[in-house]
This record gives C-alpha cells, structure tokens and sequence, in this order.
C-alpha cells in the first residue's frame, strides 16, 4: 500500500521544473527600487499558485485532489474577474459565520477544507489523499526551501 | 485437558454459564483443527437446556417471547444434536440475531422469532458436516438471503441499541468487554475485529432487552455468538472491511505524520494531521513570499538549479518552531535562518523583507547601521526565543526585527490578506490558512 502514497522522484523533478519555469516568467512590472509591499503580495500569491499548480501538473491526474486542484486553477484562471468579485463578497459572510461555525465543524470537515477535492469524498478515500497530499506538500516545501536558500546565499 | 474438562463441566448444569462458556472457548480453537466431539454437541445441549430454564423464568412481554422462542426449541430439541450444534454457535456466531441463541431470541423477538427456527433449521442443515469448520458452515448458513433481509433491521437496531447502552448497566457491559478481551486472546482471526463490535452489539441488546437475564448469561452468549457468526451479513461484513481501511489508512498516516507514534485514536491522529497540512501550507506560504522577494533578481540559472534540485530536501534543515502547544516535534516547521545581511535597495527597513536573499548588492554600512540602531529596541518574540533554530540565528537579528516589523505590518493590513507570515502563528492567534486559491 505503501507504494501508492509514495512520491517518485519523477514527479519532483517534474515539480522542480516546472516551478523554476514558471518562476523564470514572472517578472516584474518594474524593476526598480525595492518592491513594494502591493508588489511582494501580488507575487507571493502568483508564486503560491504557481507552486500549487505546478504540483498539482507533476502529479498528474492520478490523484483525485490533484485533479480538483488543476480543475480549481483552470476555473479560476478563466473566471478570474467574476471569482474575484464573489470572494469579496462573500468573504464578510465567511467572517461571521466562522464565529458559530468553527465549534461545530468536526475534524474531517477541516480535513476536507484542507485537502483540495476532499468534499466530495468519504473518509476512506480521503484518508488516502491526505497522505498523498502531505506528501506532496513536502516535497514541494523542500524544493522550495532549497530555491530560496540557493538564492540566499 | 480443556476437552475432557469441557463436556463434564457443560452438563453440568451448576456450573455458572460463564464458566462453560469460557471453558468451551478456550475449547473450540482446537475444535476448529480437529473434529468436532460428540461431546460438543452434548454440551452444547446442555447449555441448551440451560438457556430454557432460564427462559421459564421470563414474565411480562418476555413470557410472550419465551413461548414464542421456546416453540423452535421442542422442534430443535427433537432433531437432536445437529440442531443444538447449529442453534448454539450459530447465534453465537451472527451478531445480527440469527436468533439462535435465546438470549439474542428474547430480545430480537419483536423483529424476528421465526429466525430462530429457520436458523435452527440452517444450522441443522449445515450441522451435518460436523466439522472443525462448524461456525463457517453455520455462518455460511445463515448468511442467507432470508435471514440475511430481516438481519437488516436488526443491524439498525444494533446500531441504535449500542448507542443507546453506552449509559447502560456497567456489569454487563464489563462483563462483556472481559469476555470480548478474552475471546480476542483466543481467536487471531480477523473475525476478531468484528466480533467486537457484535460483541458490544450483542451485549447492548441483550442487556436492553434481557434485564431479568442473569448478567452473568450475556457475557457468554457473547462470546460464542461472535466467535461463530461472524460475518453473516453483508452490512457487518462491509463495516468491518470499511472500519479495517480506514484504521489501516490512519496508521500509514501516523507514520508520515512526525511525531506521532504515541498519539492513539482517531480524534488525536486527525488533529495532528490537521496541524501538519496547516503548517505545511503555511510553510508554502512563506516560501513563496521569500521566493517573491528574491525574484526581482532574475538570474534564475535553470540549470545549475537543477543539478542541486536533482536532491532536493537533503540539505534543508527542519529548525523547530513550536507552532502550538501542542507540536512538540520540531520537525514541523522549517524556518530558514536566512543570515542575509544584506539589503536589496536601501530603503526603509521597516516596509522592507531583510530576506531579499541572493542580492549581491554589498552591505551599506550606513544602512545597515540603520537597521541596527532600529533593530535593537525591538525585542525578539517570545516564539523566537523557544525555538531551538534561533540558536542559529543569533546573527541575524535585523532580519528577525524586520519579520516581526512584517508581521505587523501584515497585521494592521488585515488578515484578510494571504500576506501575514505564517511560520509564527505560534505565536499569533492563527488565521486559519486554507488555500485561498
């Protein structure tokens, strides 16, 4: 069982890969001066969507929560605009229920929340995702941590 | 030893029901190697006629039962052996109430009396192979489509029942768990894992509906009922195999999990692997926003990159950040000491992220004089002093000050933003970070 959940080397080579890409196509609006706190937002959620994306894409569509990840990615870059709007929205909603609604989410729900396409999934099978995700998740910390300490010296 | 003891004890009608039901355990895992003893069956009678003493004894609505129940039995009784062989275990055995045994009889009456003579009729069938392999035969047995349709109520009510005694009458269900310990011991069989359950469903119904029992009766009943039946119905056999994923999968979990070889249970396993993605999310997020500082300089070699990203994860230490009081291991989190002491652009240091690393911009001695003079006033948080990887960071106190100066820049900006840094939510009462994506 074990070998399921258990990342090939292959997939993180494909992460590291195209994440550097990626990476390498962001650029700037303007390169001068110090980024400004907006700028270093901006790119920090580009650069985590990148991560996630580039995961999801190096995974591949074996994994149910990869392929809810690339659905959710696709989603989002076509309606860019109109999910912006919503968010905001209902954001404030979001901030208000959380009062009377965190206390009675139980703890797979919070998984569900947690795992990309684990809504729709019963415990069993988001059990196993879980794994696989940590996994992933760890892997792409590591690759990232190596990036940003490669930079850094 | 136990065999010889056993039929001379189970005749005995003395002999407390506990005890013949104990002692014909410790029995049958032999029996299931050998062939089955005439004596068994004689024991099993005994028991039998044990149980229908017992049953006279029953008023009110049980009486009702008794007779009901009892009608099988004359019927049983004059088939002789193979029906009490079929009748004992194979109640026993079916923890949806086959209805073999009385006990389980009296107190599924209202769902289904007849089971009782079409299980006795089963087990009589199948108690002719008279075989090592008795409870498979009588479970195959019962696992009938007939039976199997009203053992459909009663995995409800089982159900129902095991919710409902949880406050029920202690002794019993202490006797129960001793016997269900004991049975364990006993059979290594997978079947192991349901007959606890059947064995809890069992003692709940038995001590709902057979208050006037002897509570010494149920235990036993237990036993021999969850030793034989085990898995007659599809909807136990399904639970079992889905209650088995999902302990298998937890386990797989606790091992990739740090730090989690001591937690057992659901509830703490989840909650630590809650924790885990969270942080691993957050560290996502960190990183990603050190990658966005570091960008501007856009020498991203690919290449070299990749030579060092071929082992990826080798080098990175896991310094350890306590991100709640309940993460001991420190292997959570990664905090990277950055020791950057250089600056990117000479700017205010307050609005400015220190870990704009990889710049080869050299030091301005007056800026970075600057940052001392600001740095110094700001104490390092109490998070940095608990985690042991600020040990390592002793140096770079500029950048701690111009993360703490983030922090709050961050959070006066709202935490509605994704910008915060995350790794020191330790300290910080945790937005939760879901993916905002």
């Amino acid at each position: 069982m074990t070998s399921i959940y258990q990342i090939n080397s292959a997939t993180r080579i494909r992460f590291a890969r195209r994440f550097l890409i990626s990476l390498s196509r962001m650029r700037r609006a303007s390169t001068l001066g110090p980024p400004s706190d907006e700028e270093i937002r901006t790119r920090t959620r580009r650069i985590r969507i990148v991560s996630y994306s580039s995961m999801a894409f190096a995974v591949g569509s074996s994994r149910a929560w990869s392929r809810a990840l690339v659905l959710k990615i696709r989603n989002r870059a076509r309606f860019r605009g109109i999910l912006r709007n919503k968010c905001l929205a209902s954001k404030k909603k979001r901030v208000i229920k959380r009062h009377k609604v965190s206390r009675e989410m139980s703890k797979t729900d919070m998984l569900r929340r947690l795992v990309p396409g684990g809504a729709g999934m019963g415990i069993c099978g988001l059990l196993e995702e879980t794994a696989h995700y940590m996994t992933c998740l760890a892997t792409q910390v590591k690759v990232m941590q190596s990036i940003a300490d490669h930079y850094s010296k | 030893m136990n065999r010889a003891l056993l039929p001379e004890m189970l005749h005995c009608t003395d002999m407390t029901v506990p005890e013949k039901q104990r002692a014909r355990f410790k029995w049958q895992p032999e029996q299931q190697q050998q062939q089955p003893q005439d004596s068994f069956f004689g024991d099993l009678s005994g028991v039998f006629h044990l149980q229908q003493h017992q049953l006279q004894g029953f008023q009110g609505d049980l009486g009702e039962v008794v007779t009901r129940s009892v009608k099988p039995d004359p019927a049983l009784m004059d088939n002789g052996w193979p029906d009490l062989v079929g009748f004992g275990p194979c109640g026993y055995g079916n923890n949806n109430g086959s209805g073999f045994d009385i006990n389980y009889a009296i107190s599924r009456t209202s769902s289904c009396p007849p089971a009782v003579a079409e299980a006795a009729v089963d087990a009589a069938v199948l108690a002719n192979g008279r075989e090592p392999v008795v409870s498979e035969k009588l479970s195959s047995g019962v696992g009938r489509e007939s039976l199997k349709k009203r053992k459909i109520d009663k995995v409800q009510n089982n159900t129902k029942v095991v919710a409902e005694d949880d406050s029920r009458d202690k002794r019993i269900k202490g006797c129960g768990e001793e016997g269900e310990s004991k049975f364990i011991e006993k059979n290594n069989n997978k079947s192991s894992t349901t007959s606890k359950n059947s064995n809890k469903e069992n003692s709940a119904e038995t001590s709902k509906d057979n208050s006037k029992v002897t509570e010494v009766q149920k235990p036993e009943y237990i036993h021999v009922r969850v030793r034989r039946g085990q898995a007659t119905d599809s909807h136990s056999l399904a639970e079992r195999v889905r209650r088995e994923k999902i302990s298998e999968r937890m386990k797989y979990l606790q091992d990739l999990v740090p730090g989690c070889n001591k937690i057992t249970g659901k509830a703490g396993m989840l909650d630590e692997i809650i924790n885990y993605v969270q942080s691993l999310q957050r560290q996502v997020e960190f990183l990603s926003m050190k990658l966005a500082a570091v960008n501007p300089r856009l020498d991203f070699n690919i290449d070299n990159l990749f030579s060092k990203e071929a082992f990826p994860g080798c080098t990175t230490n896991f310094p350890a950040i306590g991100m709640s009081s309940d993460m001991t291991n420190p292997a959570y989190l990664q905090f990277n000491p950055v020791q950057q002491q250089q600056r990117q652009q000479q700017q205010q240091p307050q609005q400015q992220l220190v870990t704009c690393c990889g710049l080869d911009m050299g030091i301005n001695p007056p800026d970075m004089g600057l940052r001392r003079t600001i740095s110094a006033p700001v104490s390092i948080p109490e998070m940095f002093i608990e985690s042991s990887c600020f040990n390592q960071i002793q140096a770079s106190s500029t950048w701690d000050a111009d993360l703490q100066n983030l922090y709050n820049v961050a959070f006066d900006q709202g935490r509605s933003t994704s910008f915060p840094p995350q790794p020191f939510t330790g300290a910080i009462e945790a937005t939760n970070l879901k993916m905002e994506m």
